[in-house]
């Protein structure tokens, strides 16, 4: 008798633990229902009344029933899933409470990808909003940063055609490396560095006359500086190619070369490139090196020039080394000298190399970085010509 | 003797490596990052020699009294009432150590995700689940530390594979910029957490087998000192110069990863796979302070402890710590010295004592 009693006895005790456990896996405060919440995809920050922030945010309208699998991707990306609004408030968390008020779910930042800054909260200083992203839990420190010409809520609110709404529409532009591409966390690191300086990618919108549609649709064209947490100017798009080299950030890219006395030219394809910043000082002048190393193909070339010819490659090596190095320097003539901000981390590669020194100089280095000497080095590999010619060549039998 | 189960010595140095490790990933590095900045990834190195000292002097201490732990052999020792009193100093410190633990599990799991769930339910819960496996006594643990780990340890190497694309080696340099004292001042945190290993004098008895006992402790010494610098290291690569305003590094770390935009926001996963690591963790010094206060009260069995403990240690968690500030200040600050001078004091002072005694009592023999 004892025996089938036991095994009874034993599911029993089974039973009630596991009936048990339901009560601690609820979570019963922290309780979060999908269906509660308000997803926030994009967030905007812009200068508002008075000292205030306007907090504006592209919140996700969750799909009906009735979408279905068929008409799912047209009507997706037409008919807009999310809708705008923004309230003011002292910080951003207080324009959150705010923002809260006018909504029925609790607003969640943990789907929260894309950060756009406007432009006027970008000349006034951006240091104080970042706590936010950095300390609240919800927010994520990956999410991309951008800045935006004029407010940055008329960016949130356009409907690109290709993509679902902005937020994924700059995410996926950013992903392609034609731009620099931030993160919160690098944004706060470049913040802690000495004299605050950043680069943020430029929002604008494309004019209406590149479009068939009298839509507006943002897309990156240059890039903010920032030096001392406060916006000081901004870098058009050649300019900001130039800058991505001595940051070792260029993913792709084309360069288009005119060899000397021919007509007609030759382009090249980017494959991969890297980049070295060797720091010296001597005798007191600060120098950096920019060695770059960088991987061609060939594309197009509407030369007569034959591609196998080893000195038309020696000479087309030539040419695009100097291509790069000019980009270059036209993107530092511009950071370096003119606004003072050191985006290529020059500060950080003294101190590794020179710590003694930079501790010493290191308030001076306002007025150091526009002096240090910078000098290029690049190697350029053409690695392929590309798959057949499509013109007669010379010094080819036909 | 009070606990019939016994353990390998994998188990002893996985339990150690739980106890030591698991809340000291995320505590470490913002405050060792706070005196040693870059240097962050050396302090450990230099908290070693404290755990290296400690398992030294307790492995000699549990060879002149095989079979004993500290609570009893502390009475053979220095005599009945005064070993009562060290034990129980001892004691009492263990009960702190193991609120803190406590509190270390529930205010992470508090800042991450549960904002609003009174702390209490937290610590509760996980003392709930705790205590069956203190009941089921030092095998369970063993068991649970050997299934546990080996998942817990993959998780901290698989954070750091996942982000290495975002991993800038550049980050560590300049190495000792103002020279070695800021990485010593960091390391009073890993002396403070490796100094724990004077706990391994509750697991050495129910060792089935006693020679190998110092090697298996240094490798677990080694291992969590490893982990530490790994981890600083990891979140120094992936952070820079912010790292010393981060108080979660790993947690902020597992919530940056990003392969193929697909596979992100795994952090939860990550906090769930490490609770089982925390669960080792609690689980060990909740036991071996039930165990030492049966010991210290020489009860024959340890059992009918268990919850009165696990309510105390819950109350004292909210006790003895006012809030999460002071908590995270205390560690760069007055904590190390605590629990070095408990952990290494007690010990050193028992072993002289013993070395003593033994030699007058060979002198005195023929």
């Amino acid at each position: 008798m004892s025996c089938m009693i036991r095994p009874i006895k034993k599911t029993m005790t089974l039973m009630l633990l596991l009936c048990l456990t339901s009560i601690f896996l609820t979570g019963c405060w922290d309780r979060t229902e999908v269906n509660d919440l308000a997803l926030i995809l994009a967030a905007g920050i812009d200068k508002g009344k008075n000292k205030n922030i306007e907090l504006s945010a592209q919140i996700y309208i969750p799909g009906g029933s009735q979408g279905g699998q068929q008409s799912g991707m047209s009507s997706g990306s037409s008919s807009g899933q999310s809708f705008v609004r923004s309230a003011e408030g002292e910080t951003i968390a207080d324009a959150m409470a705010r923002l809260q008020e006018e909504l029925t779910r609790e607003v969640f930042w943990g789907q929260n990808e894309v950060l756009i800054i406007g432009e006027k909260l970008a000349k006034a200083g951006i240091s104080d909003e970042i706590d936010f992203w950095m300390r609240h839990s919800e927010p994520r420190i990956r999410a991309d940063v951008f800045v935006s010409k004029g407010r940055s809520k008329s960016v949130l609110g356009a409907k690109p055609e290709l993509e679902r709404d902005a937020a994924k529409q700059l995410r996926k532009i950013v992903k392609t490396h034609i731009g620099v591409k931030v993160t919160v966390k690098d944004l706060s690191q470049m913040l802690a560095g000495e004299s605050a300086p950043a680069v943020l990618p430029w929002v604008e919108k494309l004019p209406p006359s590149l479009m068939d549609k009298k839509k507006e649709i943002p897309i990156i064209n240059g890039a903010a500086i920032f030096k001392e947490g406060k916006m000081v100017g901004r870098l058009d798009d050649k300019e900001t190619r130039g800058i991505l080299w001595p940051r070792n950030e260029i993913k792709s890219g084309m360069i288009t070369i005119a060899i000397d006395d021919e007509n007609g030219y030759i382009s090249l394809k980017l494959l991969r490139s890297h980049t070295e910043l060797i720091p010296s000082i001597k005798n007191g002048q600060w120098s950096m090196h920019i060695k770059t190393n960088a991987d061609l193909e060939v594309v197009q070339n509407t030369t007569k020039l034959n591609l196998f010819n080893s000195k038309v490659i020696k000479r087309s090596k030539q040419k695009v080394a100097d291509e790069i190095e000019q980009r270059e320097r036209l993107a530092f003539s511009e950071v370096q000298e003119k606004l003072n901000s050191d985006i290529f981390g020059f500060a950080n590669e003294f101190q590794s190399k020179y710590p003694q020194i930079w501790k010493q100089k290191k308030d001076e280095w306002n007025e150091i970085f526009p002096q240090v000497a910078v000098s290029f080095e690049t190697k350029v590999k053409i690695k392929r010509t590309g798959l057949a010619t499509g013109k007669r060549q010379r010094g080819v039998e036909q | 003797m009070i606990e019939k189960g016994r353990i390998s010595y994998l188990e002893l140095a996985l339990i150690m490596y739980a106890t030591v490790v698991a809340t000291a990933i995320l505590y470490i590095p913002y405050v060792t990052s706070q005196h040693a900045k870059r240097d962050l990834w050396l302090s450990p190195i230099w908290g070693s020699l404290s755990g290296f000292l400690i398992v030294m002097i307790i492995v000699k201490l549990s060879k002149l009294y095989p079979g004993k732990t500290l609570i009893e052999y502390g009475e053979l020792i220095l005599g009945r009432t005064l070993g009562k009193i060290i034990s129980f100093i001892y004691l009492f410190f263990l009960l702190h150590d193991t609120a803190i633990a406590f509190r270390e599990y529930g205010e992470f799991i508090e800042s991450a995700f549960l904002h609003k769930t009174p702390i209490i339910f937290v610590t509760g819960s996980i003392a709930l689940s705790c205590a069956i496996a203190v009941h089921g006594g030092i095998e369970t643990i063993g068991r649970c530390a050997t299934i546990f780990l080996p998942i817990v340890l993959a998780l901290y190497i698989l954070i750091y594979v996942f982000l290495i694309p975002d991993l800038n080696v550049k980050n560590i340099f300049p190495i000792m910029q103002d020279g070695i004292m800021p990485s010593i001042k960091g390391s009073i945190a890993p002396h403070a957490w490796l100094s724990q290993f004077s706990l391994m004098s509750f697991l050495i008895p129910f060792l089935t087998n006693q020679q190998k006992v110092m090697k298996w402790g240094m490798f677990s010494v080694i291992a969590s000192v490893l982990t530490m610098v790994f981890i600083n290291l990891g979140n120094l690569l992936l952070f820079g110069g912010i790292i010393s305003n981060l108080y979660f590094p790993v947690f902020e770390a597992a919530r940056f990863i990003s392969v193929g935009s697909f596979f992100e926001h795994i952090e939860s996963m990550v906090i769930a796979f490490w609770v089982l690591g925390g669960f080792v963790q609690l689980s060990s010094f909740f036991y071996m302070l039930t165990l030492g206060t049966s010991q210290w009260l020489t009860l024959p069995s340890y059992k009918q402890f268990v919850l009165p403990i696990g309510f105390l240690i819950i109350i004292f968690s909210v006790w003895s710590i006012p809030s999460f500030e002071e908590m995270i200040q205390g560690m760069g600050t007055t904590m190390p010295f605590y629990f070095l001078t408990v952990q290494l004091l007690i010990p050193v002072l028992l072993l002289g004592v013993a070395v003593i005694r033994r030699k007058r009592s060979n002198s005195f023999l023929p």
